[in-house]
């Protein structure tokens, strides 16, 4: 079971205190949250297993608030808790008892457009989706897509180093990030990136995104944004086994496209989804491919047409090309309710995220038809195939005594079956809570101690989202201290001149 | 002088160890191709990676590369263009623009990652830091460490890599690099305009990267430059020439490249360049090849990155303050300045880097003696709070100062970073 920092009882008995502190910093009515009731939307994220309910939670309006806040904790030694549109399924977001949540949400607004440099600057809570309704009337969108886009915000976005089904073409978000402006813990608001291309010194915007809320917390965000694709078409291609879908992946990848959407989805998945949202799938197939090419008509209409043959050549037994864009988001409704689906045929499920070597996968889905059968409990898989990105859906039921821990038995052996083949623990999702006690299967205590370095670099006292991430946390003493093992007085054996 | 070879990752992190133990901080080099880029490092003993060399394993339908630090570019770059890919991020002969003896692919992957090299089509995707998927390398504190994996889509932990890409080996010595690789695209055209105003130059770029055309590169070269890209009617023109690229399939790039054309027919004669020619002009570009080291002796180089949309603008007021000669890259987020002499009076200096800034973007001195970088700082100033943070991630990775000090900051008498 997942254990917690055990909350500190001296913050608890200065609760009020504490209440009356943020008062003063967030005067508005609703800004500081303290009832019950009222903290119980908090309790959990996307990752909904597991639930605390925050000691406090605050809505600051505004960067100097954001500051001030902080820098009252950094004083005061209390935990926080970053929040964004609380969609994350890792439990970045899950609350502390004795931590103060930050919900960054008021930070809606979208502060200016810059067409030249294709930058949009935005506040953190601006929705994935926002950005790109924002800047659509123009013809661009922001590219990374993850399937939360209508609700997750910008700022969580840049915690996880969100992807989504556009990758493989246009990168994750820290390929699409320019520049942002964070908090520091001590209550330093600093400027990171923007829009030039170069900046001095070491990269910590790369840091910064996917850090998972233990650096700082973003105000503010500078992205990329692109001329929206003349047009798009999708083919879709069924395989009687998922290894022949995998090599037509290979294939299409070998002959130099690069598809701007590449979905698998098995047999489980496909069924699934086909009942709940009839996108006219073909049941009769193991493995369905969905590949969506963009650019101009010219381009796009060649290029159906030379996958097609790639498919052909590759043993597809099922094929259809979208003719117009209705039946385009036909074929993607099915993939972009693959979730959903599933939750209508199992009373829950869990969605896993790790990525693997391309070339592994049949491998790995064989593997995890062997583990289905071990632990008892079923699973459907949808892939992002183009990138290597695997969402294993495990189905169970939580009301039955021992599901919800066979479930989670069942997904750690899953991300060690990918760790195992050369693959990650999380492709998109984040490590947060859900795959914290899992990092030792892909990294050894000196590299976990290498990034808690980092960490301490902005964070000395672990303040911020204590819990996440990292299964132990090393007390800074002993991250500072040298490994006497690692120190030779001896001139080592090695050539030399 | 000590020169230490390790030829294993276990001999790289004993030669760490004994620099560790024995306080003797460590020069590190790859083939020392990007030597002269930064401040010089002064120390006893140097550690040399060039022997932890050679490709692990290459995947092309897999999109990956994984090779020892050491290895030579020209040997990795040899291997993808047999399987026709490459690195997208188009890294030029960095190299030749430092040293006239550095050869056309001079240098390790290792020192590329390190420094963070990237050519035209960054603009696009991204530089080297982009396309580090993981790492393996020794600390400060010789110790083991790495971060990412192979796989393009990773979110499990710090993203180390992008730290080490553009460190200059000051936070650990990496021994194996992965990196994601793509394929050529099927053939590629390049659009040029006659545009001699750097200030036009800069919004007929502004104006391609705007439009749908999705132009992988654009760059403007100064009439007295044109004639390097060796295009037929350059000699005839006699003008500056903004340069746009577009790459894909052929039925896309050709409709593309005439959109593009007709977009810019308001800013000069406007013409098609065909595949066999596009790729000389953008090596040339990627190479910088009209501010090789090996033409311009006696002459100064700076790389100024500010916002690409004003570019243009920065780039004509950088030619009347310091003089000397221009060229933009990265649709004008990247102006390489070429000033006469090796003696630049500080106020130069101080108005490069004062215009940069004011853009919002900074100045990086890549060219110049060793006297010159001993008094001016080759890295655009950092901001001081951002310098505080830099400064703790160093001192916990490398705690005693032994990988390369004084080579992003030079070290004052005192033995403090300037």
């Amino acid at each position: 079971m997942l254990r917690m920092p055990e909350p500190d009882q001296n913050t608890l008995a200065r609760r009020k205190d504490i209440i009356a502190a943020m008062r003063d910093i967030i005067p508005s009515p609703g800004g500081v949250i303290v009832d019950d009731d009222q903290l119980r939307p908090y309790e959990c994220d996307g990752l909904m297993a597991y639930r605390q309910l925050p000691m406090i939670v605050v809505l600051p309006e505004n960067t100097q608030q954001v500051a001030d806040i902080l820098k009252y904790c950094h004083t005061h030694k209390i935990r926080v808790v970053p929040r964004g549109a609380g969609t994350g399924l890792s439990g970045g977001a899950l609350p502390m008892a004795d931590a103060i949540t930050i919900s960054m949400m008021k930070f809606n607004r979208v502060l200016d457009i810059d067409w030249d440099n294709r930058a949009a600057v935005v506040q953190p809570g601006v929705t994935n989706l926002g950005i790109t309704r924002a800047v659509e009337h123009e013809g661009f969108y922001y590219a990374p897509d993850p399937s939360s886009q209508i609700a997750c915000s910008i700022g969580g976005n840049i915690a996880e180093n969100s992807g989504g089904v556009h990758c493989l073409k246009y990168g994750l978000t820290t390929n699409n990030v320019l520049g942002v402006e964070m908090v520091t813990i001590e209550g330093e608001i600093l400027r990171i990136g923007g829009k030039g291309l170069d900046q001095a010194g070491y990269d910590l915007l790369g840091i910064i995104t996917g850090s998972e809320g233990l650096l700082g917390i973003v105000t503010e965000v500078t992205v990329r944004i692109l001329r929206k694709p003349e047009t798009a078409r999708a083919l879709l291609l069924g395989f009687n086994s998922s290894e022949e879908g995998g090599n037509c992946v290979a294939a299409i990848i070998a002959a130099g496209i690069i598809p701007g959407g590449l979905e698998m989805m098995d047999a489980p998945a496909i069924k699934a989804t086909e009942e709940f949202v009839q996108a006219g799938y073909p049941l009769d197939v193991e493995a369905l491919l969905l590949v969506e090419l963009d650019g101009p008509q010219v381009e796009v209409d060649y290029l159906i047409d030379r996958v097609g043959k790639i498919a052909k050549d590759c043993g597809a037994v099922y094929s259809r090309i979208s003719e117009n864009e209705e039946e385009r988001l036909l074929f993607w409704s099915g993939r972009k309710n693959a979730f959903p689906a599933i939750g209508r045929i199992s009373p829950d499920y869990m969605c896993m995220d790790g990525t693997i070597p391309r070339g592994r996968l049949s491998e790995v889905l064989t593997g995890m038809q062997n583990l289905s059968k071990q632990h008892g409990l079923g699973v459907a898989n949808v892939f992002h195939a183009g990138d290597g990105n695997l969402h294993p859906l495990i189905m169970f039921d939580a009301n039955k005594p021992g599901d919800l821990e066979k479930a989670e038995a069942f997904g750690a052996d899953i991300l060690k079956l990918c760790v195992a083949v050369g693959g990650v623990l999380s492709g998109e999702h984040g490590i947060g809570v859900e795959k914290r006690d899992l990092m030792g299967e892909m990294f050894t205590t000196d590299d976990m101690k290498h990034q808690e370095r980092i960490k301490m670099a902005f964070d000395e006292d672990q303040l911020l989202n204590p819990g996440k991430v990292f299964p132990t946390l090393h007390g800074c003493g002993e991250l500072k201290t040298l490994h006497a093992k690692a120190v030779a007085d001896k001139f080592p054996d090695i050539p030399r001149f | 002088m000590d020169v230490l070879s390790p030829t294993t990752p276990d001999q790289l992190r004993d030669a760490v160890g004994w620099a560790l133990g024995s306080e003797t901080p460590l020069e590190i080099i790859g083939s020392g191709s990007k030597r002269a880029y930064g401040h010089n490092v002064q120390t006893n003993a140097v550690l040399d990676c060039s022997k932890l060399s050679g490709i692990l394993f290459y995947q092309p339908e897999e999109l990956v590369i994984s090779a020892r630090a050491g290895t030579p570019l020209a040997e990795i770059k040899a291997a993808l263009a047999e399987k026709n890919q490459q690195f997208h991020f188009e890294p030029g002969n960095f190299p030749g623009l430092l040293d006239a003896s550095n050869g056309p692919d001079a240098g390790t992957i290792g020192g590329l990652v390190a420094c963070n090299i990237a050519g035209p089509r960054r603009i696009k995707v991204g530089a080297a830091r982009d396309h580090l998927l993981g790492f393996e390398a020794v600390s400060g504190r010789a110790e083991d460490f790495k971060s990412g994996g192979r796989v393009m889509k990773n979110v499990t932990g710090f993203d180390l890599s992008k730290l080490m890409a553009g460190a200059f080996g000051t936070l650990g010595v990496m021994h194996t690099v992965t990196l994601k690789v793509m394929p050529n695209d099927e053939t590629s055209a390049t659009v040029i305009v006659a545009c001699s105003d750097p200030r036009a130059a800069g919004k007929a770029m502004t104006l391609a990267m705007r439009s749908e055309n999705e132009v992988s590169a654009a760059a403007w070269i100064a009439p007295e430059d044109a004639p390097h890209l060796d295009v037929p009617l350059a000699g005839e023109y006699g003008s500056g020439l903004v340069v746009l690229r577009i790459e894909g399939p052929q039925p896309s790039v050709a409709w593309r490249a005439d959109a593009l054309c007709r977009a810019l027919a308001d800013f000069g004669e406007c013409h098609e360049v065909p595949e066999s020619h596009s790729h000389s002009i953008w090596k040339v570009v990627a190479d910088v090849a009209p501010f090789a080291a090996a033409d311009n002796s006696d002459s100064t180089l700076w790389r100024v990155s500010v916002p690409p949309a004003s570019g243009g603008d920065i780039c004509a007021q950088l030619i009347e303050k310091a003089g000397g000669r221009a060229m933009m890259d990265w649709a004008g987020g990247l102006i390489w300045l070429q000033v006469p002499g090796s003696d630049i009076p500080a106020a130069t200096v101080d108005a490069i880097r004062d215009i940069a800034a004011a853009a919002g973007g900074q100045a990086v001195l890549v060219r110049a003696t060793g006297e010159l970088r001993k008094i001016t700082p080759v890295f655009h100033p950092e901001n001081p709070a951002l310098a505080r943070i830099n400064a703790k991630i160093k001192e916990n990775l490398d705690p005693h100062g032994i990988l390369n000090p004084g080579r992003i900051a030079p070290i004052s008498q005192n033995g403090e970073g300037a």
